[in-house]
């Protein structure tokens, strides 16, 4: 029985299994060994430490297929679809039509509803030329307009489903419907983690389990999803207080659990699964005051919290407490850490909404930037800044009365922007372009899976290449698709 | 753009579709070309395009490239995702000359060929294109080897294998047994002991049913010495539904069930449940599993005898209903291409073991699958529509369909509807009676105030004229109008439920031929607006045996598929079946990737074994009760899961079943063991999980809202958190509280369909067990039952003589009770010890409580440490 831990947590240690060009593996199996390593958490003292976690402790590091520009990824997703005709690009041929009707590109067989009249919408807000590479962003984002010259725009992105639960899939796996790993789980499946004591993908604010699921990948590689809590009612994880009336007699009933469970496996001659659940629960009760530390933000200096917008009754103050966390865990090794902000689905009221999301996550996002960059990781540190999809250039409106400049926008994913910053992409880049309306890519398309693939290039990772094989087949975050976005690496 | 497109090939800039309004392929059709052109053909193009072109571009290509042909004349014609490659006499709109000269498509990706071959083909397309080639019929398919596909161990006929000889012939309970102990001879391994009774009638008991022994079964199994007494236990635990329960919600993970219609908006599929109660229903008579398989798959074409069997084979067709559909998509080619590919995976997968879907873009990479097996089931099903555009708004919904009913049915369901009617009326009455006095108050309101009040025809009325405290009497009426505000709005949205929900006819999500059955042609690249060649309906016919039966003139062909899958020559159906059955009882199936059975799938670890099981089935008339209850009282199905330290050299994985494996228990299995323990479980009957006559439960109850109904699960059944885990609803996005322990615990995602669960072991889920409400409630309720109970436990104790000596007679009872109920199995000497020193530490750490409340808190510690022990989460 294989049960000392020295044996599993070394790089020498990685599972053979589990080898990146698609060994058979099995589906259901988690072997003993992983089961060990999924346990065999460090056991520092850090606050860090000890979110040990929910996902466990993923392998060792695995050697990339070649040398990387990025080590690890942090993805801000904008949850609902922002609009980039206000934020990031705007069409003459739309501003001069303003509340005017214009020619539909849709195919007949697609229905939209409350965008019958066609109406063109111009842009909100100026949108200007920012910083030395004059990209184009609009006023409504003063914050990012200062790091203009650190990122690389995205305008012809492209996705292939209109809805947002089929879309965030997509952006996340790959696929809309099938259950696959997320990015993240393959990214952790692929490099592993940095820190031995950590997850190595941690998902803050989580928009669905299927967002950072691992799917058909060994459960280690799930992500962690953590709140950020505003109050004390909130757990950062799911079933952290302690429910007996103190933590001596907590204790003492998980003692009891433990001499129970060791027994048992002393009766059976071994179980690895069994020595998982031992390991899990002690970890569990030392997350129980770990993780409180990790969120609590008290001891950051009031100069970081000011970066970041955090401070109470701040619009900012929860995404800039979220975004702050993300840079910890990435300066402490956690491969992938996604930040969820949501909101940005205006169908009706652009003009009223989009302010309000801008208010709230652009210092964040910028002062994240801006952190990571003071302290030196921007250069191996990939952000990805996105919507599931973008919206239209026209206008929409549900109730069919209201004025031009109440309405909203449908949802497009045949073209919206996103950026990338750090990690081996041009800063001050602008890569792509759409037709006069801002709807059809025409230059630069950058499909999703040909981000994917150029995400696991800058992680040093062949997309071709990083397989799992599962009912037979071969499977990728990129499926059949996918290149890289050679254009834009720095 | 074309976003179906897009979504199946991005690496073409083929896409642009520039020549989709040129003129059509084909119109201009050359009478037969001069010799000299055809001899340029020959001499300047055919070789280019053979040589540079053919590779992935012809019939004989591993994968047609952007569905384009480029070796029969039609083929350019036609051209492939992007339109015709070629326009006769019409350069500049011949997209083959495009992508030569590298502009948006670059053809040959890799290099350019040189500017005089370019030229000849500028010359070539004036001249009209002349070009002897004409396609093989069918076309774009390419011939698949059947004879060497059926080589595969799995597409041969299930063989009626002799039972082997073995050296112990004392050892085998069963025939099964010898294919097993045959194997472990011929390896020199010898199996582990058997498990002791108590171990074994757990592990039954938790495999047939989901639900642990009670104290008095296992007393009395315990005290049974007759021959029969394990074959009285299982045949008590085949009859009881909680093995319907069970059973049916293995099945349940192959369907991709929820009680919502897709992921998107929360869509409510108010009919699901039916489904779900029939499988239980099914699973609970023993349904030969050939009939099983019919109903499912054309259930309402069956002849029925009674409306009940009606009603039951047209809810089984549910089958191909309930799964993740994506009702808001707005391109509804794309949302029937769709939902067609999850049906004919949901049969490839779950009867067949095989990725039939792997067949929808282009022929399965390893298998015998084609093209046309894939297009000639999704021909039946595309004959067969399951969803409906509404007439207003993007959605669709899935199709339903009114269940017949017996005279007492109807009597009963009338009744329901004269009262909800009554209801409804009352409801209305009182919002109008509100109204009125509403209008009343304003008008009263409005007089204090001075202003004119307007009535309902527009004039001024008649101002009253009675004198009153003006100060006083404003701030009543205001207080009552408020009030009144208050309860119309209130009433408003009950009112909109109570007409929404109007009708009582019982409906079921089912199949239903559509008015115009017909073949289907192959979708290239699996894109519906790129139609290929026609192909016939038909099946997979790597496992077929003969030719596909002719279908009838308007008929889908789903009852000649069901009946394909439910034949006894078909050698897939019945070797997935019983492996699935037996990966349930023994953790592994015999071939482990249960789910595929195809060429690159895991081979059968006792071949023999599998296809003895499938001809005994069979044999039994399908039945699966029958077989489960033969596997389980097998020596095999006996044995301790214990290590042995020298089989475990030879056979770590225990391929060849030297010991029983060990499994977690599932979610369902958990939990259900959880209320069952503490005496908090309610039996069900089934009936919809969602709570729909809820309002608040409820959204965007309007007729033609721009977004469908809705349903979030605020106000659930006061009975939800003690019935069993399959009757909970299950909801698509995972955030429900009431759901926690299934997505911590490995539920399979409805979106998913997948025969085995995993296993993980994570931390969170000892942080669940820990701190999680679902196990303090429970061992709070388990406490109670002792504490509370003056004689020590709830049933008397025979075995109770204390041996630990330390404790209390009373404390000694409880602890024999605590062990029987929790572990089923008497409490041994160190475990008394052990649970007797908790109590004293507790006693000690324990200072400000009360001596009652000390008491109850003790045994509610004792109670969560054993819950929260692995002796309670697996089964052994």
């Amino acid at each position: 029985m294989l049960t000392d831990s020295s044996a599993v947590a070394g790089p020498a240690s990685s599972p053979s299994s589990l080898a990146i060009d698609g060994q058979t593996v099995r589906r259901t199996g988690v072997t003993r060994r992983q089961m060990l390593q999924g346990a065999a958490c460090g056991f520092g003292g850090l606050a860090l430490v000890d979110i040990v976690h929910a996902a466990t402790n993923p392998a060792a590091t695995r050697v990339p297929h070649f040398s990387p520009k990025a080590k690890r990824v942090i993805f801000l997703f904008m949850a609902g679809g922002p609009s980039q005709h206000d934020l990031f690009q705007e069409k003459k041929f739309i501003a001069d039509r303003h509340g005017q009707p214009i020619d539909s590109p849709l195919r007949k067989e697609v229905t939209q509803v409350g965008t019958e009249k066609f109406l063109a919408l111009g842009a909100m807000a100026p949108i200007r030329p920012r910083g030395d590479s004059g990209m184009k962003i609009s006023d409504l984002m003063p914050h990012l307009s200062s790091v203009a010259d650190d990122i690389c725009l995205l305008r012809g992105m492209n996705a292939d489903n209109p809805q947002h639960a089929s879309a965030t899939n997509q952006f996340h796996t790959g696929v809309f419907t099938e259950v696959r790993p997320s990015m993240g789980a393959w990214i952790s499946y692929g490099l592993g983690t940095e820190n031995h004591n950590l997850p190595s993908f941690v998902s803050i604010h989580a928009p669905g389990v299927r967002t950072y699921g691992s799917g058909f990948l060994p459960a280690e590689h799930q992500g962690t999803p953590l709140t950020v809590p505003l109050n004390d009612k909130t757990l950062p994880i799911e079933n952290l207080r302690n429910l007996s009336p103190t933590d001596a007699i907590q204790r003492q009933r998980i003692d009891l659990t433990k001499r129970l469970n060791q027994r048992l496996i002393d009766e059976l001659h071994g179980d690895g699964n069994m020595e998982g659940m031992i390991q899990n629960m002690e970890l569990a009760f030392r997350m129980q005051t770990t993780t409180p530390q990790l969120v609590d933000l008290s001891q950051e200096t009031p100069a970081t919290l000011e970066l970041y917008g955090i401070g109470s009754g701040k619009a900012s103050d929860k995404h800039g407490r979220a975004c702050l966390l993300a840079r910890k865990l990435s300066e402490s090794g956690v491969r992938f850490v996604q930040v969820t902000m949501d909101g940005w689905d205006h169908h009706g009221d652009v003009r009223g909404n989009l302010p309000k999301l801008c208010q709230q996550t652009d210092q964040p996002v910028a002062g994240l930037l801006k952190d990571l960059k003071q302290r030196g990781l921007l250069d191996d540190t990939l952000v990805l800044w996105s919507g599931e999809f973008g919206r239209t250039p026209w206008s929409q409106d549900l109730s069919g009365t209201a004025p031009i400049d109440k309405h909203g926008r449908e949802h497009q994913p045949e073209s919206f922007c996103a950026w990338m910053a750090g990690g081996g992409v041009k800063g001050g880049l602008t890569y792509g372009e759409t037709d006069h309306l801002g709807y059809s890519v025409i230059e630069g398309k950058v499909h999703i899976h040909d981000l994917h693939a150029t995400m696991l290039h800058l992680l040093g990772i062949d997309h071709t290449r990083l397989t799992f094989n599962q009912v037979g087949r071969d499977f990728r975050l990129t499926d059949v698709h996918g290149s890289v976005v050679k254009e834009i690496l720095a | 753009m074309n976003r179906t497109r897009e979504m199946q090939v991005t690496c073409l800039a083929w896409l642009c579709v520039l020549c989709a309004a040129a003129s059509s392929p084909g119109a201009e059709e050359p009478t037969s070309p001069p010799q000299e052109q055809l001899n340029f053909f020959e001499s300047k193009i055919r070789p280019v395009l053979v040589e540079h072109c053919y590779e992935c571009h012809a019939a004989g290509s591993k994968i047609v490239q952007g569905g384009l042909r480029v070796d029969h004349r039609d083929g350019l014609l036609k051209g492939g995702d992007s339109g015709a490659a070629i326009v006769p006499k019409q350069s500049e709109k011949s997209l083959l000359l495009s992508a030569l000269r590298h502009e948006d498509l670059k053809m040959p990706p890799k290099r350019k060929l040189p500017d005089t071959v370019i030229k000849d083909f500028e010359t070539w397309i004036a001249m009209g294109a002349p070009d002897p080639r004409t396609a093989h019929e069918p076309k774009s398919l390419r011939t698949m080897d059947l004879a060497e596909g059926r080589k595969h161990w799995a597409f041969q006929p299930v063989v009626d294998a002799a039972v082997p000889d073995v050296k112990d012939a004392a050892w085998p309970l069963d025939p099964l047994d010898r294919f097993v102990l045959a194997r472990l001879d011929a390896k020199g391994l010898k199996p582990v002991a058997d498990a002791d009774r108590y171990t074994w009638l757990r592990r039954v008991s938790l495999d047939l049913t989901g639900l642990p022994p009670t104290p008095a079964e296992i007393e009395a199994f315990a005290k049974d010495d007759s021959p029969l007494a394990f074959a009285t236990v299982v045949d008590r635990l085949l009859e009881s539904r909680a093995f319907g329960e069970r059973w049916a919600r293995h099945w349940l993970d192959l369907t991709g069930y929820a009680d919502m219609m897709g992921t998107s908006n929360n869509v409510y599929a108010e009919h699901a449940w039916r489904y779900r109660d029939y499988l239980i229903e099914a699973f609970h008579k023993d349904k030969p599993f050939d009939r099983f398989v019919r109903e499912q798959i054309a259930g309402d074409l069956l002849a029925a005898n009674s409306p009940q069997e009606k009603a039951e084979n047209l809810t089984a067709s549910g089958f191909l209903m309930v799964g993740d559909v994506e009702i808001v998509e707005p391109d509804k080619a794309k949302l029937e291409a769709d939902h067609i590919d999850t049906q004919v995976a949901k049969i490839g997968t779950a009867f067949l073991g095989m990725t039939l879907h792997c067949a929808r873009c282009h022929d399965h990479k390893f298998d015998p699958i084609a093209l046309p097996d894939y297009y000639g089931i999704a021909g039946m099903l595309r004959s067969s529509p399951s969803t409906h555009k509404i007439p207003f708004g993007v959605w669709s919904l899935l199709n339903s369909t009114e269940l017949p009913e017996t005279p007492e049915q109807l009597t009963a369901r009338q009744k329901l509807e004269a009262d909800h009617a009554e209801k409804l009326a009352a409801l209305k009455a009182e919002r109008d009676r509100l109204r009125e006095e509403k209008k009343t108050v304003e008008s009263r309101l409005s007089l204090r105030e001075g202003s004119p009040v307007r009535g309902t025809n527009g004039k001024e009325e008649a101002v009253p004229t009675e004198v009153i405290d003006p100060q006083a009497d404003k701030a009543a009426l205001t207080k009552r109008r408020d009030e009144l505000d208050e309860q119309l709005k209130k009433l408003g949205p009950q009112i909109q439920h109570a007409e929404f929900f109007s009708s009582k006819v019982p409906k079921a999500f089912a199949m239903r031929d559509g008015p115009q059955p017909a073949d289907m042609p192959i979708y290239i690249r699996g894109n519906p607006y790129a139609p290929g060649a026609v192909v016939p309906r038909g099946t997979m016919r790597v496992a077929s045996w003969d030719k596909f039966p002719p279908i009838p003139a308007g008929q889908s062909g789903r009852l000649q598929l069901a009946d394909w899958l439910a034949d006894r020559g078909n050698p897939l159906t019945p070797r997935v079946a019983v492996n699935r059955l037996w990966q349930k009882l023994f953790g592994e199936g015999l071939v482990r990737s249960v789910d595929y059975f195809g060429t690159r799938g895991e081979t059968p670890s006792h071949p023999e074994l599998l296809d003895h099981l499938a001809t005994r089935f069979m044999r039994n008339g399908w039945s699966q009760k029958q077989l489960i209850r033969s596997i389980v009282l097998s020596r095999t199905y006996r044995l301790s899961s214990t290590n042995d330290a020298s089989a475990m050299k030879v056979d770590p994985d225990n391929r060849l079943l030297w010991r029983m494996n060990r499994m977690r228990l599932d979610a369902e299995a958990l939990r259900d063991q959880l209320l069952a323990v503490s005496g908090e479980l309610v039996p069900s009957n089934g009936g919809p999980g969602l709570v729909l006559e809820e309002v608040e439960n409820c959204g965007g109850l309007v007729r033609e809202g721009v977004n469908p109904p809705n349903y979030t699960h605020r106000k659930p059944r006061a009975s939800e958190q003690f019935v069993r885990t399959i009757y909970l609803p299950v909801m698509r996005t995972n955030t429900a509280t009431h759901d926690r322990l299934r997505s911590f615990f490995d539920f399979v995602n409805p979106a998913q369909i997948a025969g085995q669960r995993s296993q993980t072991v994570v931390p969170t889920q000892a942080l669940f067990v820990m701190n999680n409400d679902l196990f303090r409630r429970r061992a709070k309720a388990l406490a109670d039952s002792f504490v509370f109970q003056p004689t020590g436990g709830p049933a008397k104790a025979e075995s109770s003589a204390p041996d630990g000596g330390t404790t209390s007679q009373s404390t000694d009872n409880r602890l024999d009770q605590l062990w029987l109920r929790v572990f089923n199995r008497p409490i041994t000497h160190s475990e008394r010890t052990a649970a007797s020193e908790f109590l004293a530490e507790l006693d000690a750490t324990i200072t400000e409580q009360q001596p009652a409340e000390k008491e109850t808190l003790k045994w509610l510690e004792l109670c969560h440490g054993l819950l929260a022990s692995n002796k309670f989460i697996f089964r052994f």
